[in-house]
C-alpha cells in the first residue's frame, strides 16, 4: 500500500478502531451489568441487542479497510467473516424471535465479544507502533477456544431457529407466482449450517499457520539468544 | 525451477515445435508446457533463427499442468445442459410430485422454450465439431469442472422451473412469447453467421489472427459497431429466452453469462487494439457504444 495513502488514513483509521474497540467494550460491560443486575445468563441478548446490531453491520467497513489497504488481513476471509456475522445478527436472530432467548445467542456474543475486543486493541496499538507482545498473543491464542465456542454458539442458533421457520414460512417464496422462481429459507439455513464443515476447519487452520507466523519468530529469536 | 543443460546441435531454421518435441523425447514427463525467452511466450511455429539467441539460447519452461482439449470440454459441458433440461421435460421421477411422472405440460410455451433450448445446445455442439477453428489446443484440467458445474447447474435449475407442474405462463400471453421468439431466433442466426465469419478468416490448419469485417452477410454488419458481436448475439438470445419463459432464474443465468462474456469481449478487444493499429476506432467491445 502506497507509504502516502497510509500517513494520510492512519489518524482517522486509529481513531476509527477505538471507536470499534470501545463499542465492543460497552456491549461486554452492558453483558456484565445485566448478568449481575437479573442474576442469571437468560436472555442477556436483549440488554445489547441494538449495540450489537449497528456495531456488526458497521463492521461491513471493514471489508472496504482490507480492499483499499489500511489492513493487512484477506478480503475474502474478512468479507466471509462480517457477512456470516451480519447474516446471524439480522437474517437469524433479529428475524426469528423465538431464539433470542436461546442461550446459544450468549455463546457467540460472547465470543464475538472478547474477539473484537482483542482484535481491535491489536490493530489500535499497531498502528500506535506500541503492540504488547500480550495483546498479539492473546490475539493469535484466544481463538483456539473462542473460535469453536463462536461456531458452536452460530450453528445451535440456527438449528433453534429451523422449525419456526418452517411453521411460519419466513423468508420464503412459494410456486406458482409470475416470475417462476421459488426460495425455501428453510432448506437454505440447513444448506448453510452444511457449509461450516468445509468452511470453518478453513479459517480456523489459517489462524493456526498465521500464529506459526506471527508467533513463531518471536520464540526463534529468544532461542537465538 | 528446472535447470536444463543441453548441448544439442539445431539447426537454425528449427522450429519451437520442433525443439519441444526433442525435448519430449528425452524427457518424457514433460510434454505439455510452454517455452519462453525474455519472459515472453513461445509459439510452436515460431523459427529459431527469429529469436533473439545467438550460438546459445537459453529457453525458460513452464509446465501447464493437467491439460484437457478444448473439443472434449466444450461438448461436454454443452451435451449436459441438452440431456439434463429434457429429463426434466419429460418430468422423469424423483423430480416432481410423482403423480406428475412422464406427464408434460399444459402451455405451449413450455413445449416451444424446450425446442429453443434443445436447439441452442444442438447448435453449439454442431459448431463445436464443424465450425469453430480453436487458438488453443487445450485448457487446464480443472476447467472442465468449473464449467460443467455451471452449465449443468443452471441449466437444472432454469429446467425445475420452467418445466414445473405450478409453472406460469408469460404475463402478456402470446404476444410476448411471439417477440421472444423473434428475438431469439434472429439472435441464434446472427451468432451463427458471426461464427461462420470468423471461421473465414483463418484457413485451415492455421492459427493466424486478423481483424474481422462485415461480409454480404446482413448479420455480420453488426462487426461495425462491435468487436465481438457472437457475445452480442448470444446476449440477445438469452433476453428472447428470458422474456419466453417469463422465469427468474433464466435472467440469472442471462445476467451471469453477460458479465463472462463482458469480460472476455473487453480482453479480446484490448488484445485486437494493441495488435492491429489500424483497428477500426468505432467497435465497442460488446454493446455498440455502450460497453
Amino acid at each position: 500500500m502506497p507509504s502516502s495513502l497510509k500517513a494520510r488514513t492512519s489518524g482517522t483509521t486509529e481513531l476509527l478502531y477505538e471507536s470499534f474497540l470501545s463499542r465492543w467494550l460497552v456491549i461486554a460491560v452492558g453483558l456484565v451489568r445485566a448478568y449481575l443486575a437479573r442474576g442469571s445468563y437468560h436472555g442477556l441478548y436483549y440488554s445489547i441487542e441494538k449495540p450489537l446490531k449497528y456495531f456488526q453491520t458497521g463492521a461491513l467497513l471493514e471489508i472496504l479497510h482490507c480492499a483499499v489497504g489500511i489492513v493487512p488481513s484477506s478480503v475474502v476471509l474478512t468479507g466471509f467473516q462480517v457477512m456470516s456475522r451480519v447474516f446471524l445478527t439480522w437474517a437469524v436472530t433479529h428475524s426469528v424471535r423465538e431464539v433470542q432467548s436461546e442461550d446459544s445467542v450468549l455463546l457467540f456474543v460472547v465470543a464475538w465479544t472478547v474477539t473484537e475486543i482483542i482484535r481491535y486493541s491489536f490493530y489500535t496499538f499497531s498502528l500506535l507502533n506500541h503492540l504488547p507482545y500480550l495483546i498479539k498473543w492473546a490475539r493469535y491464542t484466544f481463538f483456539f477456544v473462542l473460535y469453536p465456542m463462536g461456531v458452536a454458539g452460530e450453528l445451535l442458533t440456527i438449528y433453534a431457529a429451523l422449525p419456526y421457520v418452517q411453521k411460519t414460512g419466513l423468508y420464503s417464496i412459494t410456486l406458482p407466482n409470475n416470475y417462476n422462481f421459488s426460495f425455501d429459507y428453510h432448506t437454505f439455513l440447513i444448506l448453510v449450517m452444511i457449509s461450516y464443515i468445509p468452511l470453518f476447519p478453513q479459517l480456523y487452520f489459517h489462524m493456526i499457520r498465521q500464529r506459526k507466523k506471527v508467533l513463531g519468530h518471536v520464540e526463534e529469536y529468544s532461542k537465538v539468544e | 525451477v528446472f535447470v536444463f543443460v543441453f548441448d544439442w546441435q539445431v539447426e537454425p531454421n528449427a522450429t519451437i515445435g520442433e525443439i519441444k518435441s526433442m525435448f519430449h523425447k528425452s524427457h518424457v514427463l514433460f510434454d505439455i508446457f510452454k517455452l519462453f525467452i525474455r519472459g515472453k511466450s513461445l509459439k510452436d511455429e515460431d523459427v529459431l533463427q527469429h529469436l533473439p539467441v545467438g550460438t546459445t539460447a537459453t529457453f525458460y519452461f513452464r509446465d501447464l499442468g493437467a491439460q484437457i482439449s478444448w473439443v472434449t470440454v466444450f461438448l461436454t459441458e454443452y451435451a449436459g445442459p441438452l440431456l439434463i433440461y429434457l429429463m426434466f421435460y419429460f418430468r422423469v421421477p424423483f423430480i416432481y410430485v410423482p403423480k406428475y411422472d412422464f406427464t408434460t405440460s399444459k402451455h405451449w410455451v413450455v413445449h416451444l422454450a424446450c425446442m429453443c433450448h434443445s436447439f441452442h445446445y444442438v447448435k453449439r455442439l454442431l459448431e463445436t465439431l464443424f465450425v469453430h477453428r480453436f487458438s488453443h489446443g487445450t485448457m487446464p484440467l480443472r476447467n472442465i469442472f468449473k464449467n460443467c458445474t455451471y452449465y449443468w447447474g443452471f441449466a437444472a435449475w432454469m429446467a425445475y422451473y420452467i418445466n414445473h407442474p405450478l409453472y406460469t405462463p408469460p404475463t402478456y400471453g402470446e404476444q410476448q412469447i411471439r417477440l421472444a421468439l423473434t428475438v431469439f431466433l434472429f439472435c441464434q442466426i446472427g451468432n451463427f453467421s458471426i461464427h461462420i465469419a470468423l471461421r473465414n478468416l483463418r484457413p485451415p490448419g492455421s492459427k493466424t489472427r486478423k481483424i474481422p469485417y462485415p461480409t454480404k452477410n446482413p448479420f455480420t454488419w453488426i462487426f461495425l459497431l462491435v468487436s465481438c458481436p457472437n457475445y452480442t448475439y448470444e446476449l440477445g438470445s438469452w433476453l428472447g429466452f428470458t422474456l419466453m419463459t417469463q422465469c427468474l432464474p433464466v435472467a440469472a443465468f442471462t445476467l451471469v453469462g453477460f458479465i463472462q462474456m463482458t469480460v472476455w469481449a473487453k480482453g479480446k478487444h484490448r488484445s485486437y487494439l494493441k495488435e492491429f493499429r489500424d483497428y477500426p476506432t468505432l467497435r465497442s467491445p460488446i454493446l455498440p457504444f455502450i460497453l
